[in-house]
């Protein structure tokens, strides 16, 4: 069982005061597909921060250690590593293309001087073993310096390699593949907190995984009807709790979230917990059942809340209230009159992911226009940021955004019309331990620091 | 009226977002068929209402409902769009076999299908196609025959706005499918969200409503195609 990490207690009412840090990635105004962020993750000390794009590939940026003839600098994050993780394949039995884009990437906890972390396409898993090569071994007896073998008549004499230091390497080798286990997209991955198992989360089943074994899984939910004729919801997400190994919670396209708990049966198909909010009947629509449908699904830090996203808000559940959430923050409730339009152009079927901050106070999500959104929930305050290039000045601060409802415009708002409906804010990740927060904007990942920090 | 419009609008770009989602990379996906096909149910199903208040301020009996599970499921199995007498002796597609397939045709069925006792025996199998239709080349997949009687129909209506019809049809894994839809589409097209607006009101009368319905059975039969 994992043990909470020591936070920085939160200072009084979270007054955030962000400033842009760095930027990193192309300013193209022409975005190539395969540079497009599709996933962003810090690790467990928040050291290290991955991304993972559409082309399959993975970058991972180190946190420079803070230095003394360097103070500006203040813990920037610089590129460490990156890698090929998943390349286009092709399903011959059912002539499909599988996208090599990633999906999902999780750490696991480091156990020794190497990082661990799971990445993952529709249908395939990875493990991925990041390790540091400082030294190079020399003087090998049997080949030369440049590797071409010695000839042996040549050998005269045994001698005893020596380590010498060499420029550092950072070499990314993927050390399990888990793979032919789903029949439908893969949405979601989780490491358990007993380190050793984790799940992965399709459409409508759910396989539990050892980190050693890939040959087998286990399949603990199936949602899949006899008749697919009566199919009428898919998972969305799903993910384990942070502290109790037996228990894990998934949402699905209707709005409603799942708890389970693997000690009461093998199959979690009987839930232990059902969490869902009563409709409001006046606000049904054509779209209603759309918008409902969960798109992310975050555990605290603490274990006692979970967050779930849908298209218009972010809602907090008390894991001990089952019939509403304790919280509901508006993201752009003023997106519901133009649902219709967002139909058309496939925008009310984005999925934006939420997170909390270290202490559980804060919550983030991202909407469109390269905004995204904060709500504190102590002080109930909101905010509206913007990730822009030019809101680049190192160690700027940001200003907070309006969106014009209706009725008169004024200065610094924008209206509704012309938000950029293409700039949009899906994947964001919060430092676990201070106040850093990573937000990636299309093709460019933008950090941002807390000024005080 | 404005509700009907707006609906089988609706409808219409949920086939056509349907189609689509077929080309793209990584197939079909299930979440995304799902959701298309629930606003397809609840867009008929406004349809239908607003559809059903019209006759009733015009005629006294709607349309009866027929009972159409039994041969719905049949037809299912057949993975092709069915007509009232199902397919009966049609071997199942290949693509039967596949999930693919199957997880498609799913989230539409989730719909229940209208009333279609007055179908005209559209069955599309692919032997039947390819023995009735000798002009099946010519046209790159769109079968003469049935667009002429969709047209017929539509002879009271302005072909508005046309959008081409969709590119060669995918030869890939469900040829059929993409003729099918590619006919449905292009008739549903015709009348689909480029239709005149400034359409007279006194459009909306018996013409409309009749050509309705081969817009809707066509619509049905693309879902159910899935």
């Amino acid at each position: 069982m994992a043990r909470s990490r020591r936070r920085r207690l939160p200072r009084g009412g979270n007054d955030f005061q962000w400033c842009f840090s760095q930027v990193k990635g192309a300013v193209d105004e022409d975005v190539a597909e395969a540079d497009i962020i599709s996933t962003v993750e810090f690790n467990y000390s928040g050291d290290l921060l991955a991304t993972g794009d559409k082309g399959g590939r993975v970058v991972i940026f180190q946190r420079e250690q803070e230095n003394k003839s360097r103070p500006h600098s203040r813990g920037e994050y610089n590129v460490y590593s990156t890698f090929q993780s998943h390349e286009p394949e092709f399903d011959y039995l059912k002539s499909l293309e599988i996208e090599e884009k990633i999906n999902k990437i999780r750490w696991l906890p480091q156990q020794n001087a190497a990082h661990f972390l799971l990445s993952t396409n529709d249908k395939t898993i990875k493990l991925w073993k990041i390790s540091e090569r400082d030294k190079r071994a020399e003087g090998y007896n049997l080949k030369d310096e440049d590797g071409r073998l010695r000839d042996p008549f040549r050998i005269t004499a045994l001698r005893v390699p020596i380590l010498k230091p060499m420029d550092l390497m950072v070499e990314a080798s993927p050390r399990r593949i888990f793979a032919n286990a789903h029949t439908y997209h893969i949405n979601s991955i989780s490491v358990n907190s007993d380190h050793e198992t984790y799940l992965s989360a399709d459409d409508l089943r759910i396989n539990l995984w050892h980190l050693e074994i890939t040959d087998r899984s286990f399949n603990i939910v199936d949602i899949k009807p006899a008749n697919m004729e009566e199919l009428t919801e898919v998972i969305t997400a799903a993910e384990f709790h942070p502290h109790q190994c037996n228990v894990f919670v998934y949402s699905s396209s209707k709005g409603t979230i799942r708890l389970c708990d693997m000690r009461s049966s093998a199959l979690c198909d009987r839930h232990s917990k059902f969490f869902e909010e009563p409709e409001d009947p006046s606000s049904r629509s054509f779209f209603s059942e759309i918008i409902s449908s969960i798109s992310d699904v975050k555990f605290s830090h603490s274990g006692r809340y979970m967050m779930t996203r849908d298209y218009l808000s972010v809602k907090v559940w008390d894991l001990n209230m089952e019939n509403r959430p304790v919280e509901t923050h508006q993201v752009h409730e003023y997106l519901r009159s133009k649902l219709c339009s967002l139909y058309e152009n496939d925008c009310i079927f984005d999925k934006f992911e939420c997170c909390w901050n270290g202490s559980d106070s804060a919550i983030m999500t991202g909407s469109y226009n390269n905004f995204f959104r904060m709500f504190d929930r102590n002080t109930r305050r909101d905010v509206t940021l913007e990730a822009s290039r030019e809101n680049s000045k190192p160690r700027a601060s940001l200003k907070p955004r309006k969106v014009c409802t209706g009725g008169k415009r004024k200065k610094d708002e924008i209206s509704v019309d012309s938000l950029d409906f293409n700039k949009k804010i899906l994947h964001t990740a919060w430092h676990p331990m201070e106040n850093i927060i990573a937000v990636a904007a299309t093709n460019n990942l933008y950090i941002f620091q807390d000024k005080i920090n | 009226m404005e509700v009907q419009k707006e609906a089988q609008r609706i409808m219409t770009l949920s086939v056509w977002k349907m189609y689509h989602s077929r080309m793209q990379r990584g197939g079909l996906r299930l979440h995304r068929s799902l959701q298309l096909s629930l606003v397809m149910r609840s867009a008929r199903e406004l349809y239908l209402a607003a559809k059903v208040e019209a006759l009733e301020l015009e005629a006294p009996s709607p349309p009866a409902p027929c009972p159409q599970d039994p041969r719905l499921h049949q037809a299912r199995e057949a993975e092709v769009p069915a007509a009232c007498p199902p397919p009966d002796g049609e071997p199942p597609e290949p693509m039967d076999a596949q999930e693919a397939a199957e997880e498609a045709a799913a989230p539409p069925r989730a719909a229940e299908l209208p009333a279609r006792c007055s179908l005209r025996p559209a069955r599309v199998g692919r032997k039947r196609r390819s023995s009735s239709n000798p002009s099946d080349g010519v046209d790159a997949g769109l079968a003469p025959s049935k667009k002429a009687r969709l047209e017929e129909q539509e002879a009271s209506a302005e072909p508005p706005g046309r959008l081409p019809p969709a590119s060669a049809p995918a030869e890939g894994a469900f040829p059929n499918l993409a003729r099918v839809l590619q006919r449905s589409f292009s008739g549903l097209l015709s009348r689909g969200p480029a239709a005149a607006p400034t359409a007279p009101p006194a459009r909306d009368a018996t013409p409309a409503c009749r050509a309705a319905d081969p817009v809707l059975r066509v619509l049905v039969r693309t879902v159910v195609a899935f």
